[in-house]
């Protein structure tokens, strides 16, 4: 028999389906029956995930034996948010939420730098970022003054200054950033 | 919009499009990929954040002053899995998304060439997607939205890492450009094998339009690419766009040889193939898949006049098991399936074949009345 895909080689593999009480055989060679699935099994199918790529290259390396000296391991760390390790990252090759990359962050570079082109984004930034961000600088900076003025008991100075941070705090709420 | 009339058709009006591209390149697909701060990933969240999210962004959508298009709301929840199935195989939402019974929704345009999905893998993914190889007018249709949608929803961006997505595979611009381009020639020179390795060293990917798996079904491949993150998306497009064009190119040698080469073994093959999309009683997927693509490639290469490639197009989504029961009427067994196939593309080529009138033929009888 001739395999039903490639129509070349031998089929020496028998792929039987149960398909709505119904079974369905096929055949094919080996080397179509290793790469090929018909259609509707795609659609349950779980998409390829690169959880096992990620726990091969940064989880614990099979050699390694119980006992022998290891680096304090990365895995402790617990995300304040969504409770994720990093060695539950690694098992699930995603991440729980958006704190995670503050929790983890001094592990991801190394990650980044091998699974993209560079640990630094380069790219779009939200538009109202940019604003947002000189805004935020701008109240910090003037938070420090107002301290230093407090300090040197120059309290008309200090009310101003607050003044001015309250202005920018409003602006910044305007913009859309928080206050925090 | 009713569910019903973005089912009817295998291909949205969009796709009738064609330009200098479009012997090879069947459609073009730009993915942003966004999260909100505040909410934990798909991946755990609860249920009441879910519905926090699909609030939040349905909100900003349907509100915004600055989007023109209007949407129409699904809950995956609220569909059955035929109509699930049926969006899939148009390629509106992937598969993923269908599988999201409890939380995921989608925001359709009326010209179904924007699906912006809720609560998949992340929480906000805006698709956009374009006829033939238009990769720069998808990203902007994209851009757009995203631009609209920034301002009215707290998206989590970080300096270092860009927009945060769910999987490190997306960090950064959350930009996944996909071109989905009909092979067959390549395919049949042995030749995807090491444009596949290519592409891989070069970051990219290149899968079967089915999933994974599939590579070959109807010679049909996706090339995508795979780095988000040190890239600007201008770069990330600009690769995409060169790397394309030289498949393009070799797409083309290769026709050219095989026509110089091998035309009658060629003709051959796409004859035997409308033969067979024209008059079998059975058709497998598998079976259509391939006959569908030699067909095209007799369109392409002017061997066929007479079939418009928009007809192949749609053939391609219309035979897929969702479809083909939706035009059937009734759930079908795998068998049943087989012989509605062969009757569908029977009736859909076998008229556009007879539809241009034979001249000095038999036709002429139909001049005289």
């Amino acid at each position: 028999m001739i395999c039903e895909h490639c129509k070349q080689r031998n089929a020496t593999v028998t792929v039987t389906q149960v398909q709505n009480g119904q079974k369905v055989e096929h055949h094919y060679c080996d080397v179509c029956a290793s790469q090929f699935h018909p259609f509707h099994a795609e659609f349950k199918q779980e998409p390829v995930s690169i959880q096992q790529l990620l726990s091969n290259w940064f989880g614990s390396p099979t050699w390694q034996k119980v006992g022998e000296k290891q680096q304090a391991p990365p895995q402790q760390q617990t995300c304040p948010q969504c409770g994720f390790t990093y060695k539950r990252f690694l098992k699930e090759g995603k991440f729980g939420c958006t704190s995670c990359y503050d929790t983890f962050s001094e592990h991801l570079p190394k990650l980044f730098n091998r699974i993209q082109a560079g640990p630094q984004h380069i790219g779009k930034m939200p538009g109202a970022r940019s604003n947002v961000f000189v805004i935020k600088k701008q109240i910090e900076d003037i938070r420090k003054r107002m301290k230093a003025a407090v300090d040197e008991e120059q309290f008309e100075e200090a009310a101003k200054l607050r003044d001015e941070a309250k202005n920018l705090e409003q602006q910044l709420q305007f913009e859309g950033g928080d206050v925090t | 919009m009713m569910i019903e009339s973005f089912l009817a058709r295998a291909t949205p009006a969009w796709m009738e499009m064609e330009d200098d591209y479009s012997d090879i390149v069947i459609s073009t697909r730009i993915r942003l990929a966004r999260n909100l701060d505040g909410y934990r990933f798909p991946l755990v969240f609860s249920e009441n954040e879910a519905l926090q999210v699909e609030q939040a962004v349905t909100h900003a959508i349907q509100d915004s002053p600055k989007l023109q298009e209007r949407y129409s709301y699904f809950s995956i929840k609220d569909l059955t899995p035929l109509q699930r199935q049926i969006l899939v195989e148009k390629h509106l939402i992937s598969p993923q998304l269908a599988k999201k019974e409890q939380v995921g929704s989608m925001l359709l345009s009326e010209d179904e060439s924007i699906c912006i999905m809720v609560n998949e893998e992340d929480h906000l993914r805006i698709q956009c997607m374009t006829a033939s190889f238009q990769l720069q007018k998808a990203y902007e249709e994209a851009n757009k939205i995203d631009r609209a949608l920034e301002g009215a929803l707290p998206y989590a961006f970080r300096d270092t890492f860009g927009y945060l997505t769910s999987c490190p595979t997306n960090i950064g611009t959350g930009l996944r450009a996909s071109v989905m381009m009909h092979l067959p020639a390549l395919t049949l020179t042995g030749q995807m094998n090491q444009i596949i390795n290519a592409m891989t060293r070069l970051g990219m990917t290149v899968r079967g339009i089915y999933g994974e798996g599939s590579e070959n079904l109807g010679n049909v491949y996706q090339v995508s690419n795979q780095i988000t993150l040190g890239k600007t998306e201008e770069d990330i497009l600009a690769d995409i766009q060169s790397v394309a064009e030289k498949i393009i190119q070799k797409e083309r040698q290769a026709r050219n040889k095989l026509m110089e080469k091998a035309e009658l073994a060629l003709e051959d093959r796409i004859y035997r193939a409308l033969g067979t999309l024209t008059h079998a009683r059975i058709l497998t997927s598998e079976e259509a898949a391939t006959c569908l693509s030699n067909v095209r490639l007799g369109v392409d290469l002017q061997l066929i006049d007479n079939i418009k490639a928009t007809t192949l197009n749609e053939c391609v989504v219309s035979m897929q098991p969702g479809f083909l029961q939706h035009y059937a009427g009734e759930a079908l067994p795998p068998a049943e399936r087989d012989r509605v196939r062969a009757k569908m593309l029977r009736e859909a080529l076998f008229l556009e074949t007879m539809s241009k009138p034979t001249i000095g033929g038999k036709g002429e009888d139909s001049y005289d009345v």
